[in-house]
């Protein structure tokens, strides 16, 4: 698409350019709008442009960030134990990752470097399970080689890296609800955290952070598409269920979440990440 | 064997202009941009901001849009953050607007900075929730345009 469109700029031949033009038309299927200047009001129900259906689901550490600015959460309580399933399900394997890159995430939080290193060692097995380790490798290394520095900079832009990473090579071998089932896993143990630390210190500010039903909903639709093994496998059935709990929740805290309803998004990710490491094949 | 001779004695000959041929070609080809070039240019833009303690995330969106056409991108921020956005092309000339909307559809407040290949918004989001980032891309020479918009936070 790049070389058609250089050829019509450079005006080789009428021929090429039409082409190039009815090859430009099929490629913008939308109709241009001109631009947006002066709008300050906006419906997203009449949007005249393009929608870009691409999320990007935020990393824990966006969240945590904004914990640590409300108060000095403990976050070495909130590190736990890696105790992960023996499988060779790759539905599995996927969730697994994501939780375990999101507890990594924890741990740089923590400033935990042994268990930093003991993720980033779990990383390196799962990829070799999902049979991804060409390309986790390199990070995986780094967040080794960065926790024996304390460089916890560079330990979260690589479980960051780590992640994309995963999700990009899955989308190459057409593993697309694989790649889904990583930033679902880590979503789940994102939020579990971030549940445990309001709960402890509940405040209105904090528990507005889990004001995100736009994020379960994207789950709930890309899980809702995938293949029918994927979306018909008992622990993604469990999952789908769940989000839709959580789901509820979130949309009935119009006023604000409540402690109450933060302990219940809270106790079912649990119970989704317990579903998750129970699996025992 | 003649012949062979000649050619031989002929390669340096053929070489220069082999060579002279790759560097005409070179020369004369228009630079390709492409969306990889508008990520660079968005982690360009990102630099000041990496200094100022942003984390860049590694995700990103990119593609390629009609001049003049607009795009709509859901995200999620969180109150108490402060966000960077980093709109970037890889076409020259063009004209960059970049807007963000909360919930209701109501503007909200940024700070934006444009330079030749990209623009910059800070912001700071009044409410933990989903927010609308609306923008275009405009050339008066380029049908087709290169984009990618990165982000960052602290």
């Amino acid at each position: 698409m790049t070389t058609q469109l250089w050829m019509a700029s450079s005006a080789r031949s009428t021929l090429l350019a039409t082409l190039v033009l009815t090859a430009t038309s099929l490629t913008f299927p939308l109709k241009a709008q001109g631009t947006n200047a002066g709008v300050q009001e906006f419906d997203p129900l009449s949007f005249p442009g393009q929608v870009v259906d691409d999320v990007v689901v935020p990393v824990p550490s966006e969240v945590f960030t904004v914990l640590d600015k409300l108060g000095e959460p403990n976050w070495r309580q909130e590190v736990r134990d890696l105790k992960l399933p023996q499988s060779s399900d790759r539905i599995l394997l996927s969730l697994v990752f994501g939780y375990v890159v999101a507890e990594g995430f924890v741990a740089v939080q923590a400033e935990d470097k042994e268990s930093v290193k003991d993720i980033g060692r779990e990383v390196i097995d799962l990829a070799k399970a999902l049979g991804i380790s060409k390309s986790v490798l390199p990070h995986a290394q780094a967040i080794l080689d960065a926790a024996d520095q304390n460089d916890w900079k560079s330990i979260r832009k690589e479980f960051d890296l780590t992640q994309k990473t995963v999700r990009t090579t899955m989308e190459q071998m057409r593993d697309e609800d694989l790649a889904q089932c990583v930033s679902l896993g880590g979503w789940l143990r994102g939020t579990a955290s971030v549940t445990s630390i309001v709960t402890k210190t509940f405040s209105a500010d904090r528990a507005e952070l889990l004001n995100q039903p736009m994020l379960v909903e994207h789950f709930l639709s890309v899980i809702g598409k995938t293949p029918t093994a994927t979306r018909e496998h008992p622990l993604v059935v469990k999952i789908l269920s769940g989000l839709r709990d959580v789901l509820t929740e979130m949309e009935s805290a119009v006023d604000g979440f409540t402690e109450e309803s933060v302990r219940t998004i809270g106790s079912k990710c649990d119970s989704l990440l317990s579903e998750i490491t129970a699996v025992v094949k | 064997m003649h012949s062979l001779s000649l050619l031989l004695l002929r390669l340096p000959a053929l070489w220069a202009q082999a060579l002279t041929a790759l560097l005409v070609t070179l020369i004369l080809t228009p630079a390709h941009a492409s969306v990889d070039d508008a990520h660079s240019f968005a982690m360009e833009a990102a630099v000041p901001f990496v200094e100022q303690g942003f984390i860049v995330r590694e995700d990103y969106w990119n593609g390629e849009i009609k001049s003049g056409q607009q795009l709509m991108i859901k995200h999620q921020l969180f109150k108490g953050n402060e966000y960077a956005f980093w709109l970037a092309t890889a076409n020259e000339g063009a004209k960059l607007d970049l807007k963000v909307f909360d919930d209701k559809g109501k503007a909200i407040e940024i700070d934006q900075k444009k330079a030749e290949l990209w623009s910059t918004a800070r912001v700071n989001p009044p409410k933990t929730g989903t927010y609308t980032l609306v923008f275009s891309l405009t050339s008066k020479t380029e049908v087709g345009l290169f984009w990618a918009l990165a982000y960052g936070y602290r």
